[in-house]
């Protein structure tokens, strides 16, 4: 069985199918690539799969396991890392700190032995600020540990949303639009550093974008939505000479 | 030390430790609580009446005092701290009015408006000063432990927070019962030092005074409540010459630092020694170098 499985997913919002059927399957090293104009409920299905939303209908399985009836931290702690679109990094916290936040939930002291600081404490501050460093140096933030995320620019923002999402030790990472706001190098840049990621955290990674040479050049199956609905699946190069999907989307942007 | 001076620093300290009952409620998990002398309340009733009608070593009250509050911090938020914030504001408004007019009618048991009285003088001032200061540690150290991480996170994104695995919920909770404890705490420490309680002492100006302290030595700073209690407290009394005009004088300067400073006295800077050594590090530092190229 796949890593993830999904089986079947919508949503609607009032008169509004966001999404409308939703299958999917990806496994550990796999890149998924979603895309589709905007409106198309890319997001949705993210938020879905991520719990932010209950689903209507549908089945999600992780690794085996029934998650259709997780709560969002539940999804979170069983594996499910992600970015945001809107970059919502914890600003009240130093860039460590907003790495270190996602091995927080583990109980590795309780209120009582923090307060006294205990021993468990202290071993457990010192575990977590490792795996919150060996995180930050993966994507090469390790200068700017004791930095507000504000300070950054953008394009580093993003790498931090990256590293805080990796902190959870995730099966399965999902980064919507992580080449957003980023020049054509950059996005090259973004390439190999989401490959040598993919390889050295053994996981798979769903992503949603605009960018057409980071889609084409990262994914190994892409997803094509329209409306809701999913119109097209397969390898970049089957996308690309879909005529379905060169009509809905493809062709009719200008860019 | 005369009486004055002793009664003023072992008021404040008392004070001190209510503002920081709610720091890492309010200050830090963003939850307004303008209630939270209810729980001092119940504390120092609860601990009184036990000293006064059943006799019970001072201990002993000291450990039911503090429990019952945290008991009491279970059974108002459940309901409610699943509540948006706002909501949940209002509700602790609504508590701290309801617990004094609870104290007002049971008169039987609370002694009513006339008071409790006779409670016996326990808590001396070297008790309150290192109470003082074991809380200001406990509290420091939740703060830099992973619950204070996870209340800063919360009161930035709560659903940022969620999806990182954190359980909102179970973590307001906690830091619900924690804080309520501590101002419960700050109760029994009150009733053993003044022998006397009425509720009209626990009332919402008392609650809201310590909401002031917060904002105006910093929201996000420890250090910043412990100064700007020390301050606020101590200023009435510097400026007894000026009788009435003090509290103008009082106000109009609680006004122009929540004005011009809406991050308090301190935003979010804490007093820590590694950091003062590398301050005076980098300046040495700055300066030889400069030194040697000039």
């Amino acid at each position: 069985m796949a890593l993830l499985k999904v089986e079947n997913i919508a949503k609607t919002f009032g008169g509004v199918c966001a999404v409308n059927g939703f299958s999917m399957e990806i496994d550990r090293g796999e890149v998924v690539g979603i895309i589709g104009p905007n409106g198309a409920g890319k997001t949705t299905i993210f938020n879905l799969i991520s719990k932010v939303y209950k689903t209507d209908c549908g089945k999600l399985w992780l690794d085996g396991t029934d998650i259709s009836a997780y709560s969002q931290e539940q999804a979170a702690r069983s594996g499910i890392g992600r970015t945001f679109q809107n970059i919502r990094l914890f600003t009240g916290l130093s860039v460590l700190d907003n790495v270190k936040v996602s091995c927080d939930y583990k109980p590795r002291y309780t209120l009582l032995e923090a307060i006294l600081s205990l021993p468990r404490t202290i071993k457990g501050k010192k575990k977590t600020e490792c795996e919150a460093v060996e995180c930050l140096k993966a994507v090469g933030l390790e200068r700017f540990a004791d930095e507000r995320p504000g300070n950054l620019p953008y394009g580093m923002q993003r790498r931090l949303e990256i590293a805080r999402a990796l902190a959870l030790k995730p099966k399965v990472l999902m980064l919507d639009e992580p080449a957003a706001g980023l020049n054509p190098e950059e996005c090259v840049e973004l390439v190999s550093f989401l490959k040598e990621v993919i390889k050295r955290f053994d996981l798979a990674l769903i992503i949603i974008e605009h960018r057409m040479d980071v889609v084409m050049n990262l994914c190994d199956r892409i997803y094509v939505q329209d409306f809701g609905k999913n119109i097209g699946v397969g390898t970049p190069l089957e996308i690309q000479n879909n005529p379905k999907v060169l009509a809905a989307y493809l062709g009719e942007g200008d860019d | 030390m005369n009486d004055y001076v002793a009664s003023l620093i072992q008021t404040t300290c008392i004070t001190m430790i209510g503002v920081i009952s709610i720091f890492p409620l309010t200050g830090m998990t963003g939850l307004f609580s303008f209630g939270q002398a209810a729980y001092m309340a119940v504390g120092a009733y609860v601990s009184g009446i036990a000293a006064v009608k059943f006799g019970l070593p001072f201990w002993l009250c000291l450990v039911l005092g503090v429990c019952v509050s945290g008991v009491m911090a279970v059974i108002i938020g459940l309901p409610t701290l699943k509540l948006r914030k706002d909501y949940f504001a209002l509700m602790s408004l609504c508590l701290g009015e309801a617990v004094t007019a609870v104290l007002n009618k049971f008169g039987a048991i609370t002694g009513g408006a006339a008071g409790l009285s006779n409670i016996p003088k326990r808590a001396t001032m070297l008790m309150i000063v290192l109470s003082t200061i074991a809380v200001i540690a406990m509290v420091g150290l939740f703060k830099s432990s992973r619950f204070g991480r996870m209340s800063l996170a919360i009161k930035t994104d709560e659903l940022a927070a969620k999806s990182f695995g954190i359980n909102v919920f179970a973590h307001k909770m906690k830091v619900y019962i924690f804080t309520s404890m501590i101002a419960g705490f700050a109760g029994v420490l009150y009733a053993f030092y003044l022998t006397y309680l009425d509720p009209n002492l626990f009332g919402w100006t008392r609650s809201s005074e310590w909401v002031i302290f917060l904002f105006f030595g910093g929201v996000n700073s420890l250090t910043g409540s412990v100064i700007s209690t020390i301050f606020l407290t101590t200023l009435p009394e510097v400026l007894r010459f000026a009788s009435s005009a003090r509290i103008v004088m009082y106000t109009v300067m609680i006004l122009l630092v929540i004005n011009f400073m809406p991050s308090g006295l301190l935003g979010e800077k804490e007093f820590s020694i590694p950091k003062i050594i590398k301050f005076f590090k980098n300046h040495f530092h700055k300066k030889s170098r400069i030194g040697g190229e000039g």
